[in-house]
């Protein structure tokens, strides 16, 4: 570790730390898991660091909008570690950022889609009040040409007009999203690890390990996903999938979209990970039926880049580690909160 | 010019019916500032709140809807038109859609034609390659052993549709590069199309649409795209003349209806902001006294059931009241430099004024240059008349470029400086590179009476809020000023200088005064009539109060002393100007045309570096040492509502 890497990272450093110590503890996370209402939830969470997003009128605090609200939290963690990252490592906190706008961008297609409206679509975009190129009100004159096609023709001069353009004749054929969607998602990705590949070698390091671990288990998810659920062929499985990896080769993928034996190759697949062994095998031993596993694998897979984020926080770490750890497992709450949120809403 | 326009503290009740043009008559007016108030969608926000809220919401969507239309029309907004009326949504929902089915039609044909005319010249452009084969393409359509597909390809994913492949006998030959596409020509036996099909879709390799009608060899097919692209081009003018037409017909009544809408908007946001009663509205803010009774007036013609009560702050209001600095033009420069640190309270001294003194005085006496100080006052007044069209957005800044360049010329004449040359001019007072300590001392004096009229400023701030505590007590008021004096006088005397006031008596008022600092706080609380309390016993007060009056007096000294660096900055402007001539001599000779050209271009970057670090130098001294001795900056800026934002 060099000393201009200490000192380049030592704010970044300090402020993940700082951030890392307002996660939710396990503690709170059981006792709002175990909440019985909306409103007793509410006031748990106004007395953690997500309070002063939630200071808003009571009736506009929907389940979505709730969650909407504590989003923006996010938002400024991002503003904070982009401005004190130093370069190049900002590049990558800025491409992580750029994750939310095609989420936000595919909010709206999927809106044009259906016929949505902008008050159905708006709270289930991500607030991104910096660094994007897609703010709201593009967003929303996205929306209103009510136009797959002319809605892409906005998007010239982004990256994001190549991908769709190139799939919009898919879309256009079939009537399904997949096409769009798929394509945005691996462009992302792949932008991602091009990032990746431009950092020096002492943030590629840790940025490999945890966004690594990361993309490959998107990667195997999305691979399994398209076998067991969407019955996809092999050669649309590899297309549908990216070759760029860390620890899972294209040639494991190719395994999986292949073989009929998914419960034998899983547990060498994924050789690191040792909780995988027993994933597809049931409490007496016996094979559990294709696909009941998947969602106990996918908890396995993020439990495991959970586990990397919170050991980068055990080490002395002055490089882009520390702040894609804390936006990582900052991710990971928000998405438990949203699904612990979600709940209420339908019960 | 030192005081804040007077202030009255307006109270509205305003009967549901006339809430609309009330708020837009109280826009119109641009003088009412409303007060604070809870944000549509806050805590205690109300459904009334919520659906004016709702109701601005809808105006922001037809306005965006408005700015399609326009831009689709090739219109700009243009500025505002100086009547504006509003408009019910229903009206603007109306027009737009009118709009709309004029405009889309249009639009959207452009667009079809548009892109109609990029597929055919996307298709010439794929279907040169194959320029030099003989095969009808039609041929090529009809294969019946061979399954065949030319089309665009990722170049991306060139490497995954053939890693997807790899079990079959295929064949995929890339013909060109398009940007990031490639024009490939993926072939395998007819057996395998549907995998090759599969492959083919996932790794997004579009086909290349080549309409039925172009058969024929490519070099046929090739002649009948042109002649397709010629009849394309026909339609895309017909359509623009079409589009034009419609510009030219609807482009006022458009930027109108933008305007009404935008307004419309701003009135609905600010009615979102009121108080709501049973029918009827609550609006609390503030007036300059002069402007109440026009607003009156204008509020009773729109109806007499208005309630308009009026009534001048009280002095514990003050902190709530927004303030409006009135100063003559030339100084509303140095006034955005007073507000850029923070907003006089209302009744508190402007102390713009004060710093359009002493500003240019701080800058003059550290860049002392006639030269360079007349060529600064010279695009400051360039500046100010606004006759350069690049420069006008920085004409207010031309004020304070002109007042800091005469000041320096000043200066550069008591100097005898002149674009660096020490022996052109006398120095009617003394040359800073020869008399270095008289020049710091001249600083550190120049420092001890700005600190001091900033002490006289906070004094007559207190005087004016009645403040006597303050006034009398306070570290920076009067026994803070007289524990700075006594101490400079006792300081002075101990450097041999003849002073008119005994040594005793000078120890006699700094003990006074010291004291006076020391029990500040209890003295302050007798003053008010109350008993004063020492919730922490005695002994800790005594001990804080003494480190409390030990850290005024290293401010104090640590703020005269910064005002050493004037004088170090005007030894360092001479020091500066010699290097440049040092410079000259080293890289040309002396007197040749090499040589002007150097000392012409250091002057340059002297007056353009050094002058940009005194200018931060003097804005600290102003901020940190002056302006913290009397202004708080805790007002509140006077925004009035006005029906359109301003720029």
């Amino acid at each position: 570790m060099g000393a201009t890497s200490v000192v380049a990272y030592a704010t970044v450093q300090a402020l993940c730390r700082a951030l890392y110590a307002d996660l939710l503890t396990p503690d709170l996370q059981a006792a709002l898991t175990r909440a019985p209402d909306l409103e007793t939830l509410l006031s748990q969470l106004r007395l953690t660091a997500y309070a002063p997003h939630l200071e808003i009128a009571r009736q506009l605090l929907t389940p979505r909008r709730i969650v909407y609200q504590l989003r923006q939290r996010l938002g400024v963690i991002y503003g904070k570690l982009i401005r004190f990252t130093p370069e190049p490592g900002r590049d990558l906190i800025l491409e992580l950022w750029r994750l939310y706008e095609i989420d936000n961008l595919k909010a709206v297609l999927r809106g044009i889609a259906s016929g949505a409206t902008w008050s159905e679509v708006r709270f289930l975009l991500a607030p991104m009040p910096h660094h994007t190129a897609l703010p709201l009100d593009t967003l929303l004159r996205l929306l209103e040409t009510r136009d797959m096609s002319r809605a892409i023709g906005r998007l010239r001069g982004l990256p994001y007009y190549p991908l769709l353009s190139q799939a919009l004749p898919q879309y256009e054929a079939r009537g399904t999203l997949f096409p769009l969607e798929i394509s945005l998602d691996l462009g992302y990705r792949r932008a991602l690890w091009r990032c990746i590949a431009h950092l020096p070698n002492s943030d590629r390091a840790p940025a490999e390990q945890l966004l690594g671990a990361l993309l490959d288990a998107d990667n195997l998810l999305w691979a399994l996903r398209f076998r067991l659920y969407y019955h996809l062929s092999e050669e649309e499985i590899i297309n549908y999938t990216l070759t760029e990896h860390a620890q899972i080769t294209p040639d494991e993928i190719r395994a999986i979209a292949r073989s009929d034996d998914l419960a034998g190759i899983l547990p060498h697949v994924l050789r690191h990970i040792p909780a995988v062994q027993q994933v597809t095998l049931s409490q007496h031993g016996t094979l559990l039926p294709p696909g009941t596993w998947l969602p106990a694998l996918e908890q396995i897979l993020y439990a495991h880049v959970r586990e990397q984020c919170r050991q980068t926080f055990r080490e002395a770490t002055f490089h882009i580690g520390l702040p894609l750890a804390y936006l990582i497992l900052a991710e990971y709450e928000l998405h438990d909160l949203t699904a612990i949120i979600e709940s209420h809403a339908v019960t | 010019m030192f005081k804040s326009r007077a202030m009255l503290h307006v109270e509205l009740l305003i009967p549901e019916t006339e809430v609309l043009s009330a708020t837009e008559a109280l826009m119109a007016s641009g003088v009412f500032h409303l007060a604070a108030a809870e944000q549509p969608g806050g805590v205690k926000a109300t459904e009334t709140a919520v659906n004016w809220h709702n109701r601005a919401l809808d105006f922001a969507a037809l306005e965006r809807r408005i700015l399609t239309v326009m831009e689709e029309l090739h219109i700009t907004p243009d500025s505002p038109p100086a009547d504006i009326h509003l408009i019910a949504p229903e009206v603007a929902q109306r027009d737009i859609v009118h709009f709309e089915q004029e405009a889309e039609p249009l639009v959207e044909a452009l667009d079809a034609a548009r892109r109609h005319l990029a597929l055919l010249q996307q298709s010439t452009r794929q279907l040169q390659p194959l320029l030099g084969i003989e095969v009808d393409l039609g041929q090529l359509r009809e294969l019946r052993y061979t399954y065949a597909v030319l089309g665009t390809l990722p170049a991306s994913n060139e490497e995954r549709l053939r890693s997807s492949l790899e079990q079959l006998p295929y064949l995929l030959i890339p013909l060109r590069r398009d940007g990031d596409l490639l024009v490939v020509l993926l072939c395998g036996a007819r057996q395998h199309a549907d995998i090759l099909e599969r492959a083919a879709r996932s790794a997004y390799l579009n086909p290349l649409p080549l309409p039925e009608q172009y058969r024929g060899t490519p070099k046929e097919a090739l002649l009948a795209l042109q002649e397709g692209q010629q009849r394309t081009h026909q339609h895309i003018a017909e359509y623009e003349a079409e589009i034009e037409r419609l510009r030219t017909l609807r482009v006022l009544h458009l930027r109108s209806l933008l305007w009404r809408v935008r307004a419309s908007r701003t009135v609905t946001e600010t009615i979102a902001r009121y108080d709501y009663l049973r029918h009827l509205y609550a609006v609390d803010g503030w007036v300059p006294a002069d402007a109440l009774p026009t607003l009156q007036e204008t509020l009773l013609a729109i109806s007499p059931r208005i309630v308009i009560e009026a009534s001048p702050p009280a002095v514990e209001e003050h902190a709530a009241v927004p303030t409006s600095l009135e100063n003559p033009s030339l100084l509303r420069a140095f006034q955005s430099l007073v507000t850029t640190y923070g907003q006089p309270g209302y009744g508190e001294l402007d102390p713009t004024p004060l710093l359009a003194l002493t500003f240019p005085f701080i800058f003059g006496l550290m860049f002392g240059d006639v030269g360079h100080g007349a060529l600064l006052a010279l695009v400051g007044a360039l500046l100010l008349s606004r006759k350069v069209p690049a420069w006008r957005g920085l004409a207010p800044w031309g004020g304070i470029l002109l007042a800091c360049g005469l000041c320096a010329a000043g200066f550069g004449a008591l100097y005898g400086s002149f674009f660096g040359f020490e022996n052109i001019l006398p120095a009617l007072w003394l040359r800073p590179l020869e008399n270095t300590l008289g020049v710091l001392l001249f600083a550190v004096g120049a420092g001890a009476v700005i600190l001091s009229l900033g002490m006289l400023y906070h004094i007559l701030n207190a005087a004016i809020t009645r403040n006597w505590g303050q006034l009398l007590f306070d570290h920076s008021a009067l026994a803070g000023l007289l524990f700075y004096w006594a101490l400079i006088g006792l300081g002075v005397k101990a450097f041999g200088v003849t002073l008119p006031l005994s040594n005793g008596v000078l120890g006699g008022v700094a003990l006074v005064s010291g004291a006076a600092l020391t029990f500040s706080e209890p003295l302050e609380t007798l003053l008010r009539g109350q008993r004063p309390r020492f919730p922490d016993g005695v002994g800790t007060y005594l001990i804080l109060a003494f480190f409390e009056l030990f850290e005024t007096l290293l401010t104090l000294f640590s703020n005269t002393l910064s005002y050493v660096r004037m004088g170090a900055f005007a030894v360092a402007h001479g020091a500066l100007s010699l290097v440049v001539f040092i410079i000259a001599s080293i890289l040309t000779r002396k007197g040749s045309v090499g040589y002007w050209i150097v000392i012409a271009l250091g002057n340059l970057f002297v007056i353009g570096f050094e002058g940009l670090i005194v200018s931060i130098q003097t804005l600290r001294l102003e901020y940190y040492e002056f302006f913290s001795k009397f202004f708080t900056g805790n007002g509140t800026r006077y925004r009035p509502l006005t029906l359109l934002p301003k720029g």
